[in-house]
C-alpha cells in the first residue's frame, strides 16, 4: 500500500472530520447548557445548505458573501425554533425535547422537499472544481475551503467560550446549573445564545458540506447520524471531547473506506460508539462526578 | 367494553363479503401492521418510558430475515416469521444492553444511531440483501394448499396476526409485569428499593416490541412482493411514534383509536407524502407542546376534573 494513497485519504478524512466536529459541537452545547438533544440538527444544516446553494448565484458564484447569508438563515431559524418551542420546556424534560424537535424536523425536512423536490443540487463555486497538489496529494480548493473555515471557526469558538463573558456564562451552565442560577444567570437569555451558537455552527457546516457533496433533502440526516454518535463517543456535553472524537472518526471513516468495503466505513463510527459505551460508558472526555444531564 | 371489541372483530372480519375495492383492503393490510408496530413501541415507551427509536430497525429486519429466510434458506412462511421476531428480539437484547448502561438519554441515541445503521447496512452489504435494487418476486406463502396472494388473503393474514398479537399484548397491558414496569417508570429507585431489577424488566419489554414489531415486518414485506430498504424508511418510525403519542403512551385503548385514525385518516383525505409527513409532523408538535399524555390522558384529566367537582358539592 503506497503512501500516497495513505495521505490522500487522510487529507479527506480531516477535511469531513472538522464538518463533522462543526456539527457535533453545536449538538454537544445544546446539550450541556439546555439538556437536550436537538433532532432538527440536521435540518438546520439543511437550511444552510440550501441557503448556500441558491445565494451563491445570487452573489455571481463568491464563497464567502454565500457563507455569511447561509450562517444568517441558520441562526434565525434556530432564533425561530427556540424562541417558540424550546424556550418552553423546562429543563430536564428529556424526552419531550426529543419529540418537539424531531417534530421541527419532520416538517422542515418534508417543507424542504415539498418545495425544492428531491432532485439533488449540484453547488458550483468561484473555486469551480479546481484543486491543489501539495506534494502529490490532490485536495480540491472547495475542501480546502471548508477545512479553513472550519478551523477559524473553532479558533473564534475557542476565544468566545474561554475569554467573553457569553461564552463563560454558557459553559458555567453546562458545568452546574443551579450554581449558575443562584449567581444570577439568566437561563432563557444563555439558552438564547446557545441556540444561537449553535444553529451559526450548523449553518456554517451546511454552507461547507455545500460544494463538497451534492444537496439533498437527506443531507441533514446523515450527517447529523454521525454526530450523534461522536457525542456519545467523545461524552455527551463536553465540546472538546466532540471535536476529537469527530476528527478521529472523519480520519478512520476515511482509511476504512479506502481498505475496505463501503458498508464497514458507515458502521465505523456505530462499533466504536457501542464499544466506548461498554468500556466507558460516560464517554471518553467526561469530567469525572460533574456530569451534566 | 368486552362486546364493543367483538363488535370491532366482527365487522372486521365480515367487511371484505361487503367491501370488493381491493384498495380499501390494503388500507386494512397496512392498518393491522401499523397498529400492531405502534403497540408494541406502546410497550417499551408507554409502560417504561423508555423511547426507542430501533422500531424502525426491528420493523425492516423482520422484513428482510422473513424474505431471505424463505428465498435463500428455504424455509417455510410460517417459521420464518416467528423466527424473525425471535431475531429481530435477540438483536434488541444485544443493542439495549449497552444502550441501557448509562442513562434514558443515551438509550434514545443508541436506538437512534441503530436504527440510521441498518439502513446503511441494507443499502450496502449487496451480497445478502442485494443492495438498494431490494429483492423482487418475493413467492407468496401457502396456507393448507391455500395460496395466500393479493389484498383479500392478506387482509384475513394480518387481521388474524394483528388479532392475535394485540390480545397477547392486552393481556401483557393488564399483567403484574407491565405494573411494575409502570413503577419502574415512575420511580426507579423506588422500584429497585422493593427488590426490583430494573434493567431486566426494559431488556424483556423491548425484546417484546422488537418481536411483534419484527413479524409485522415480515408481512408487510410479503404483502408488497418486493423489499428494498425503503422499509427502513424514518417515516414509519415516525408514524407509530405519533400514534402512541396521540393515542397517549401507556394507554391500550387510545393508542387503537389513534393507530387506526391515523392510518386510514391520510387515505380518505389523499394527500401527497411530503404534505402527509408536515402535517404528521404538526400533529406531533401540537400534541407534545400542548396535550402531552395524548387523548387518552386529555380524556382521563377531564373526567377527573369532573369528579373533582361532583366531590366538591
Amino acid at each position: 500500500m503506497d503512501y500516497i494513497y495513505f495521505l490522500q485519504l487522510t487529507a479527506n478524512g480531516l477535511v469531513i472530520g472538522l464538518i463533522y466536529a462543526l456539527i457535533a459541537v453545536g449538538l454537544a452545547l445544546l446539550f450541556g447548557v439546555l439538556g437536550i438533544v436537538n433532532f432538527a440538527h440536521g435540518e438546520l444544516l439543511l437550511i444552510g445548505a440550501y441557503a448556500m446553494a441558491i445565494a451563491l448565484p445570487a452573489f455571481g458564484l463568491a464563497y464567502i458573501p454565500g457563507v455569511i447569508v447561509a450562517v444568517l438563515t441558520a441562526i434565525i431559524a434556530g432564533w425561530f425554533i427556540y424562541e417558540v418551542f424550546l424556550s418552553k420546556l423546562g429543563h430536564g424534560e428529556f424526552e419531550r425535547s426529543i419529540l418537539i424537535t424531531m417534530g421541527l424536523s419532520i416538517v422542515i425536512l418534508n417543507g424542504i422537499q415539498y418545495i425544492f423536490t428531491a432532485t439533488p443540487l449540484l453547488v458550483n463555486t468561484e473555486f469551480g472544481y479546481a484543486g491543489v497538489s501539495i506534494g502529490d496529494i490532490r485536495v480540491a480548493w472547495t475542501r480546502i475551503a471548508a477545512a479553513v473555515l472550519s478551523a477559524v471557526t473553532f479558533a473564534a469558538l475557542y476565544i468566545l467560550l474561554n475569554y467573553t463573558q457569553i461564552g463563560r456564562a454558557m459553559r458555567a451552565v453546562s458545568q452546574n446549573r443551579d450554581a449558575a442560577l443562584m449567581v444570577g444567570m439568566q437561563p432563557r437569555k444563555i439558552g438564547r445564545n446557545a441556540v444561537i451558537l449553535a444553529a451559526s455552527l450548523c449553518g456554517l457546516a451546511g454552507a461547507a458540506v455545500a460544494p463538497v457533496q451534492l444537496v439533498q433533502p437527506y443531507l441533514g440526516q446523515f450527517l447529523v447520524f454521525k454526530a450523534f454518535a461522536i457525542i456519545i463517543i467523545g461524552g455527551m456535553g463536553s465540546i472538546e471531547g466532540a471535536v476529537f472524537a469527530a476528527i478521529a472518526l472523519g480520519v478512520i471513516e476515511s482509511w476504512i473506506g479506502g481498505f475496505f468495503p463501503v458498508v464497514w466505513q458507515e458502521a465505523a463510527g456505530f462499533i466504536i460508539m457501542i464499544t466506548v459505551l461498554m468500556l466507558k460508558p460516560s464517554g471518553l472526555f467526561s469530567r469525572g462526578g460533574m456530569r451534566v444531564g | 367494553m368486552p362486546l364493543l371489541a367483538i363488535i370491532v372483530v366482527a365487522v372486521a372480519a365480515l367487511l371484505p363479503l361487503v367491501v370488493s375495492s381491493s384498495y380499501i383492503l390494503s388500507v386494512g393490510v397496512t392498518m393491522f401492521l401499523y397498529l400492531v408496530a405502534a403497540m408494541s413501541l406502546n410497550v417499551i415507551y408507554g409502560l417504561l418510558g423508555l423511547l426507542s427509536l430501533a422500531h424502525i430497525a426491528f420493523w425492516g429486519i423482520g422484513g428482510y430475515f422473513t424474505v431471505i429466510a424463505v428465498m435463500d434458506l428455504g424455509l417455510s412462511f410460517w417459521i420464518a416469521l416467528p423466527l424473525a421476531g425471535l431475531f429481530a428480539g435477540v438483536l434488541s437484547i444485544a443493542v439495549g444492553f449497552p444502550a441501557l448502561r448509562l442513562n434514558r438519554h443515551s438509550f434514545v441515541v443508541v436506538t437512534l444511531i441503530f436504527a440510521l445503521l441498518t439502513t446503511l447496512v441494507a443499502r450496502d452489504w449487496v451480497s445478502l440483501t442485494r443492495g438498494p435494487m431490494g429483492i423482487p418476486g418475493i413467492p407468496s406463502p401457502y396456507f393448507f394448499g391455500h395460496e395466500i396472494a393479493g389484498a383479500y388473503s392478506f387482509y384475513y393474514l394480518s387481521g388474524v396476526f394483528a388479532l392475535i398479537s394485540l390480545l397477547l399484548l392486552y393481556l401483557f397491558f393488564t399483567s403484574r409485569i407491565a405494573d411494575t414496569m409502570r413503577a419502574i417508570n415512575q420511580s426507579e429507585d423506588l422500584a429497585r428499593s422493593q427488590g426490583v431489577n430494573p434493567t431486566a424488566y426494559k431488556l424483556l419489554a423491548f425484546f417484546l416490541s422488537a418481536f411483534f414489531t419484527a413479524m409485522a415486518g415480515g408481512i408487510l414485506a410479503f404483502n408488497q412482493r418486493v423489499i428494498d430498504p425503503l422499509i427502513f424508511d424514518f417515516f414509519f418510525m415516525q408514524a407509530f411514534l405519533i400514534m402512541v403519542i396521540v393515542g397517549g403512551r401507556g394507554s391500550f385503548v387510545g393508542v387503537l383509536v389513534a393507530g387506526a385514525v391515523m392510518s386510514i385518516l391520510p387515505e380518505v383525505l389523499r394527500f401527497s407524502v411530503d404534505l402527509r409527513m408536515v402535517l404528521y409532523g404538526l400533529a406531533l408538535l401540537a400534541f407534545v407542546t400542548w396535550a402531552p399524555n395524548g387523548l387518552a390522558g386529555w380524556i382521563r384529566e377531564k373526567r377527573e376534573e369532573r369528579l373533582r367537582s361532583e366531590l366538591r358539592q
